[in-house]
């Protein structure tokens, strides 16, 4: 199926982690169309390689180092792309992670500070600047990462994780519904455990696979089950769908 | 990019509506490779959607049966395992509204509710259940429900209606839950208003004439009360998003309701 994803260009942050979502969704926009591909994360080295790799596959990428949580970062990363490449039509926001795992009643404001900072309001960040060049083009589309963490409250340590994640999936209706007379729809996927750096500890499969026992499907999620839903949600597929939050989870979130 | 449906056989209900989101999904589901799309309705017009599949290249027969009777589903889905050895996906179509408008829940008549229900609800569950034990031996299955916007669409005011659809998406996470061990997947795909059938054509003999135009006036202000997207919804934006969920690049993905409405739900 063609996902009509040619001659698009796409910004993906979070796009450093070899073993991550961002990298995997940075190649199917790559395989499945786009013209280019530009890649940010913090850590410009790895994003550098997930670059080459997209550049491999025939089609334009560059790196771009910038801390999302920095305004004018997120301002300069913006600029370069479309100075680059003089669009962004599809944003994925990838970025993200938990910050610190202190129990909610053990943690202090500045720790809470930092997972809201992280991954809700790096995505506040991004949205808010590529929506003027979204503007000028009189379109686009956004995906945010989301977590089914939003919906489980059994991991006390991650709570403010959550939170954050769950401010996501709101901000995510927020920005569709206003943003749809613009014709810009945003969607939101929310992963399930998957054996990225997300998990600790060198053995992240063990870990995954333990977390799966309770899960219907039997299995943690994949790279490629969140690239896949990813794509869909940035491609004319979903050209219907805005507002949307799908968890990718194997059923572990049900509600 | 390939949605792996090759050797896959799908059973499609509700296909026979020419204009309807069970063609369009049936036809998606034969272009992107099944080798066979059985389809079903209660009116003839399902030939002609066989008819389309077969010159698309891929395998099709056409069942007329009544899904609200439990004999003609149960028979109708033996139907398509006798012929085709399994059903890998299963698309649940087949629907209709029989409220022509909002009434008072001591005017709605009781028929109206039983009726609404048999329709809507448990010929997805007769069907269900002659299907899934064919999947769980064969631990592969994909179920994709078709749900309704109108479960959050108030002012649509089509009561009875929206509970038997919101009975859908519950039935879909029940189904997901239990089911999941089996890798049976089951997703919910709720429309928004699109030019279909909808509430235009209403089933001969169930409630009377058509609607006034008032009445359909009032029940398409009520749609499109927010609509963010600004556009009706199209057969081609529900079967996109149907087929997704029916094949296996959404393979980590169930018991989720998913609205394509535009904008016009966001729960």
């Amino acid at each position: 199926m063609d996902l009509g994803l040619k001659g698009k260009v796409a910004l993906v942050t979070g796009a450093g982690s070899q073993i991550g979502f961002g990298k995997q969704i940075a190649l199917l926009l790559a395989r499945e169309g786009c013209d280019a591909v530009a890649v940010t994360d913090i850590l410009i080295d790895d994003a550098k390689l997930t670059a080459e790799e997209i550049k491999k596959l025939g089609k334009k990428s560059i790196a771009i180092k910038a801390d999302i949580t920095n305004q004018a970062d997120v301002a300069a990363l913006m600029k370069k792309v479309t100075d680059e490449y003089k669009k962004i039509d599809i944003l994925c926001n990838v970025a993200g992670g938990m910050a610190n795992r202190v129990p909610y009643d053990k943690a202090k404001p500045e720790d809470w500070d930092k997972d809201i900072h992280l991954n809700l309001f790096s995505i506040m960040l991004t949205c808010q600047a590529v929506l003027p060049y979204m503007h000028e083009k009189k379109g686009g589309v956004i995906v945010n990462i989301g977590s089914g963490s939003s919906r489980m409250y059994a991991h006390g340590s991650g709570n403010v994780y959550g939170i954050a994640k769950g401010g996501v999936d709101t901000f995510t209706k927020q920005l569709a519904f206003n943003e749809a007379k613009n014709n810009i729809r945003v969607n939101c996927v929310a992963p399930g455990p998957a054996p990225t750096n997300f998990i600790p500890g060198p053995d992240k499969k063990a870990v995954v696979d333990m977390m799966a026992k309770t899960i219907p499907l039997g299995r943690g999620a994949t790279q490629a089950d969140i690239a896949n839903a990813t794509i869909f949600f940035a491609s004319d597929m979903s050209s219907y769908v805005t507002g949307a939050v799908l968890h990718v989870s194997g059923g572990s979130v049900l509600d | 990019m390939d949605l792996g449906f090759k050797d896959k056989v799908a059973l499609v209900t509700g296909a026979g509506s020419q204009k309807g989101f069970g063609k369009e999904i049936t036809l998606t589901l034969a272009r992107e490779g099944c080798a066979a799309v059985a389809v079903t309705d209660v009116i003839d017009d399902v030939n002609l959607t066989a008819a389309e599949v077969k010159k698309l290249g891929a395998k099709s027969m056409a069942i007329k049966a009544d899904i609200t009777r439990q004999t003609e589903a149960e028979a109708m889905v033996k139907k398509v395992l006798d012929e085709y050895g399994k059903v890998d996906v299963l698309c649940n179509v087949a629907g209709a509204i029989l409220q022509k408008d909002y009434m008072p829940i001591d005017e709605q008549k009781t028929e109206i509710w039983a009726r609404q229900m048999e329709l809507n609800l448990f010929g997805m569950m007769y069907i269900c259940r002659a299907v899934v034990p064919s999947m769980r031996a064969r631990k592969y299955g994909a179920i994709v429900n078709i749900g309704s916007g109108s479960t959050h669409q108030f002012k649509m005011g089509v009561q009875v209606y929206a509970i038997s659809k919101y009975a859908i998406d519950l039935f879909t996470k029940q189904l997901a839950f239990f089911e999941g061990k089996h890798n049976i997947r089951c997703n919910c795909i709720a429309p928004g208003p699109a030019p279909t059938n909808f509430g235009a054509v209403l089933r001969e003999g169930m409630q009377g004439p058509p609607p006034t135009p008032e009445q359909m006036a009032r029940m398409r202000e009520g749609m499109m009360a927010e609509f963010p997207l600004g556009r009706m919804g199209t057969p081609t934006d529900i079967a996109k998003m149907t087929v997704l969920m029916a094949s296996e690049v959404t393979g980590y993905v169930t018991g989720q309701v998913i609205q394509v409405s535009g904008g016009n739900v966001m729960e």
